[in-house]
């Protein structure tokens, strides 16, 4: 006696329903139910989703049940505001939910894009996410779930690749990056021109990823003295930019674009942001040392105007390492990129060919080194940086002269290999040995 | 029937107010004879609750009773609508009642459809919430009586505010969503909850040293908290005046914060059918347990005398009978008055008000129940306290809403109350269906009643007077008078513990057993 498939099914679909009441967060229960609706001709998914909100209102936070409900939600797809409004539902019956404000996330973008801006959300929208994430992340500071959102729509803003950097020598020719690119990018965007005549060759990503920050290319155009070298990119919108090169020496050649590290908001959110701003100074006038209102106090001040607040915002930095102990290398390192970041807009204003840590700070990592690529010295001399760093001075491509003297080196494993004619590892406690075994395969002279 | 009633028991329990019901249960519970009475027909005595045409009742007899005006009185009721209803209108409605949930249709109320619909009515003379972690909600679940009774959840905490009513953001839900209060008025708000539910007595000693002879509202102030947190934290949740003393508002808050999330958004419960429920739940108990119950049994003397061997044992006399016991437990309101020792100190008495309304105070999404805790509007009144319950607590009709009015008496219920209620109600009697912000008054009524919950103690050993109910948000002195007179009769003895589920009763010499299984093999070995 064999009973009907859709028998069977239902009666998978019970089974699975009893068992998730017993264990919500059952792996296998969720799966098994997937299986059985995607198996079966006829599922029911109105029944389905209601399910999964029934399920949601016993524990808004399962993620079990927010992934399956995804799942759900493909299937029958209800409207988009529907689903926007679920996770406000949500979120006002406790907005301790990473699950409910990623979901929100997805919606809103999806729902209110700013179409006319080309930004990713609507500025009336941006705005109101924006409250509301403020009024949850006071309410309940130490929940880190919406100060996890907040990040997420301080960033969400256009986001545009930028070229950084190019250097061009007999041997080299690298271009920068603002941020990781494609080599389908390289290749459809970028156009290398020299005399006027486009310059065919191939792109190699510096580290031999898909992705890469540093790409250099690969040509058989004799660099000489006396070259016009100008790249062509393409910015938005198919807009062609082009940035020319100056001789800096004799057969090199160094095309720096402008440095930009601020985001852009609209005006209305910036005025939203500056309003936060300002109620973030309140609080932080009543509780000094609250470790979250400084630091969002801090980040606003960053969104705001990184510049004209660099001071401020390190000096808070330094606060927070202080009342935040454990967190104090994030903080460092936090320190160390906006730092890095205000040195570079001088940086690059000066048309600086040396790079030298300038700045009273003492950096813990290589942010945005690619943007000194072209740099033939760079000093690192005095810092506190750790031998985790050394695989990322493969940007350094133009590098002659590097300097790690004094710092907190302990192994030399992952040095990149480099035309170093001079590098300084004094004051860092190295084995001996090592640093003989690297000799062997170096060219250049090793202070030790 | 009388001649039935044995004569000898180990506790004889008179009055089924809360305090006696519930001594009664514990008693009951660990194997005492418990025999329990009362001299009405009805549970609760100034705990019930009434269904309209009992109500009547009780006015009726209170009015004519003078005996009965020791503990209740200043009378006064008011109809603000027609005694009969237009006959077509009626007609109309009863098509359309039970399926317009929706859009609840406004019905046109006359005295004489409250009379038919009497029973749909549950007003209490002592109306009381329970906070989810105090000690009623812990004793009805330790003890497994919450089996007995239906809770609902009070749905929203309001206050007045510049003239209005505003809704308390009083959890973190509702701080987040509150848009009354600014950001950083949030983050201070947050603050001083989280630190108050924070202290523990210890701490309470440091951090309140100094402020043991100022009041709360100083404290707050001194914490930098702007008028309108004030007055939240004040008002509504530590539901006091100007003049609180600071560690008691500190207490109240952390009692109100303490109670957040257990079952609701607010920290309180609502006995379903009204607080009049309880008492009958612990005498249901009482009853499983084998005690004995006489209602419309009054007693007309209670004595002591001392039999052979020192042991005292208290008589009562009762439709000339004769009922002996060890110990007697009795409601401060049917107990002789030589037997209370000392008699209590002269107290406040307490002003009440019922009001039936065709609508709530403040509009919402689905049906509310609520909680107002109204500052005082001059100096010499004191806060008030209204609940609202509507018809899905079975309180009443569809359509109507009963809301209860508490205070300290100062001069009389009607003149002590009118004043709040008519900035919430419109008591002009005006046509029921007119558009207005406020609801209607339909029906209201005033009375005071005498605090008798001051505690007093009988004025033999064996003689425990229970108090009457107090003005109070909670049961909880009622709860905690209960546990101290138990304590005294059964010294040593477990107070309320669990009792079993039916399912959970073994019958073990009544039920046969089968014959025992015996395998053959191992597999007969019973598996884990």
């Amino acid at each position: 006696m064999q009973k009907s498939m859709p028998n069977l099914y239902d009666s998978e679909l019970q089974l699975t329903e009893y068992c998730l009441k017993v264990n919500p967060k059952s792996y296998g229960s969720w799966h098994h139910r997937q299986w059985v609706l995607i198996t079966r001709p006829d599922p029911d998914w109105k029944t389905e989703l209601n399910l999964c909100n029934k399920y949601l209102k016993m524990d808004e936070r399962n993620f079990h049940t927010w992934h399956y409900r995804s799942f759900v939600v493909s299937k029958c797809q209800p409207s988009l505001k529907d689903e926007f409004d679920f996770t406000t539902e949500k979120l006002l019956d406790n907005f301790s939910n990473y699950s409910a404000w990623h979901y929100r996330s997805k919606m809103l973008v999806e729902l209110y894009p700013d179409v006319k801006g080309g930004r990713p959300i609507e500025d009336s929208h941006h705005k109101h996410e924006l409250k509301m994430v403020q009024s949850a992340a006071f309410t309940d500071p130490d929940d880190t779930s919406a100060w996890f959102y907040q990040r997420w729509l301080l960033g969400a803003v256009k986001n545009n690749v930028d070229l950084a950097v190019i250097s061009v020598t007999p041997s080299n020719t690298s271009l920068a990056f603002s941020q990781y690119v494609s080599k389908d990018f390289v290749n459809s965007k970028i156009e290398i021109i020299i005399n006027d005549l486009p310059v065919s060759g191939e792109w190699l990503s510096c580290i031999g990823n898909q992705y890469d920050n540093l790409w250099i290319f690969k040509h058989n155009v004799l660099i000489e003295d006396g070259l016009d070298i100008k790249v062509q990119y393409e910015i938005e919108n198919g807009q062609k930019q082009v940035l020319s090169c100056v001789p800096i020496k004799p057969f090199t050649y160094v095309g720096r674009n402008k440095v930009n590290f601020q985001k852009h908001y609209s005006v209305p959110v910036l005025n939203e942001l500056k309003d936060q701003l300002e109620s973030c100074r309140q609080l932080l006038a009543m509780e000094p040392d609250n470790k979250w209102t400084l630091l969002t106090t801090t980040v606003f001040l960053n969104c705001i105007n990184a510049k004209l607040y660099h001071t401020e915002v390190i000096d808070n930095l330094k606060t927070l390492k202080s009342i935040d102990k454990l967190r104090a290398g994030y903080y460092e390192d936090l320190k160390t990129k906006w730092c890095i970041e205000n040195q570079l807009y001088k940086d690059y204003e000066n048309g600086e060919l040396v790079f030298k840590v300038n700045f009273g700070e003492k950096i813990s990592c290589l942010p945005h080194l690619q943007y000194y690529s072209h740099c033939e010295k760079v000093d690192l001399s005095n810092q506190n940086l750790t031998s985790k760093v050394l695989p990322s001075l493969i940007v350094l491509q133009n590098c002659k002269c590097l300097s790690l003297k004094n710092n907190k080196l302990t192994s030399l494993r992952g040095f990149p290999s480099l035309a170093l004619e001079e590098l300084d590892l004094q004051g860092n406690d190295l084995d001996i040995n090592e640093v003989n075994r690297i000799r062997e395969v170096f060219k250049g002279n090793i202070i030790f | 029937m009388d001649d039935d009633l044995p004569t000898d028991f180990q506790v004889i329990v008179v009055g089924t107010g809360m305090v006696e019901s519930i001594v009664a249960a514990a008693c009951s519970r660990i194997g005492k004879n418990v025999l329990h009475l009362d001299s009405s027909d009805h549970y609760g005595g100034l705990w019930a609750s009434y269904n309209f045409d009992g109500l009547q009742k009780f006015i009726k007899e209170v009015n004519s009773d003078p005996k009965r005006q020791l503990q209740v009185y200043n009378l006064s009721e008011k109809w603000y609508i027609e005694k009969d209803s237009p006959q077509e209108k009626q007609e109309d409605d009863e098509n359309k009642t039970e399926d317009s949930k929706s859009e609840p249709s406004k019905k046109v109320w006359s005295q004489a459809s409250f009379a038919t619909e009497y029973r749909k009515f549950n007003i209490d003379m002592t109306p009381k919430l329970l906070f989810s972690r105090g000690p009623l909600v812990e004793l009805l679940i330790s003890s497994n009586i919450a089996r007995y009774a239906e809770f609902r959840c009070v749905t929203r905490v309001l206050t007045w505010l510049n003239d209005k009513l505003m809704p308390v953001p009083c959890s973190r839900a509702d701080v987040f969503a509150t848009e009354a209060v600014s950001i950083v008025e949030k983050r201070m708000l947050m603050k001083m909850l989280t630190s108050i539910v924070g202290y523990n007595e210890e701490e309470m000693n440091n951090e309140f040293k100094d402020w043991n002879d100022k009041t709360f509202k100083e404290y707050l102030e001194h914490k930098g908290l702007t008028p309108n947190l004030i007055h939240y934290v004040l008002f509504a949740i530590a539901g006091g005046t100007n003049k609180m003393p600071c560690l008691e508002g500190v207490k109240e808050c952390k009692k109100f914060l303490m109670s957040l999330g257990r079952y609701g958004n607010t920290p309180f419960l609502w006995p379903m059918y009204g607080s009049g429920e309880l008492p009958q739940c612990f005498c249901r108990l009482c009853a499983v347990f084998g005690g004995v119950y006489c209602l419309n049994r009054p007693i007309d003397k209670v004595a002591t005398k001392t039999v052979d061997e020192g042991k005292t044992v208290v008589t009562i006399d009762s439709k000339s009978k004769t009922l002996n016991c060890d110990h007697l437990v009795i409601g401060i309101n049917e107990c002789p008055k030589e037997m209370i020792s000392p008699e209590p100190a002269e107290s406040c008495d307490i002003s009440k008000a019922v009001f039936i309304t065709n609508g709530s105070i403040m509009k919402s999404e689905k049906e509310p129940l609520t909680l107002l805790r109204f500052p005082p509007l001059t100096d010499e009144d004191n806060t008030v306290t209204v609940l609202e319950v509507g018809p899905a607590t079975g309180s009443c009709p569809k359509g109507l809403f009963v809301v209860y009015f508490i205070t300290k008496k100062v001069k009389t219920a009607e003149s002590d109350l009118k004043p709040y209620a008519e900035r919430i109600f419109d008591m002009s009697g005006g046509d029921q269906l007119e558009a207005s912000e406020k609801p209607k008054c339909l029906w209201s009524l005033f009375y005071n009643v005498r605090d008798t919950s001051a505690p007093v103690s009988g004025a033999a050993d064996s003689v425990h007077v229970c108090c009457g109910p107090d003005a109070g948000l909670d049961f909880d002195r009622a709860v905690e008078q209960a546990e101290q007179i138990f304590k005294k009769i059964c010294p040593g003895e477990e107070f309320l513990p669990r009792a079993p589920d039916p399912e959970e009763i073994v019958f073990e010499d009544e039920v046969p057993r089968g014959p025992e299984f015996r395998g053959d093999d191992a597999d007969a070995e019973p598996q884990q």
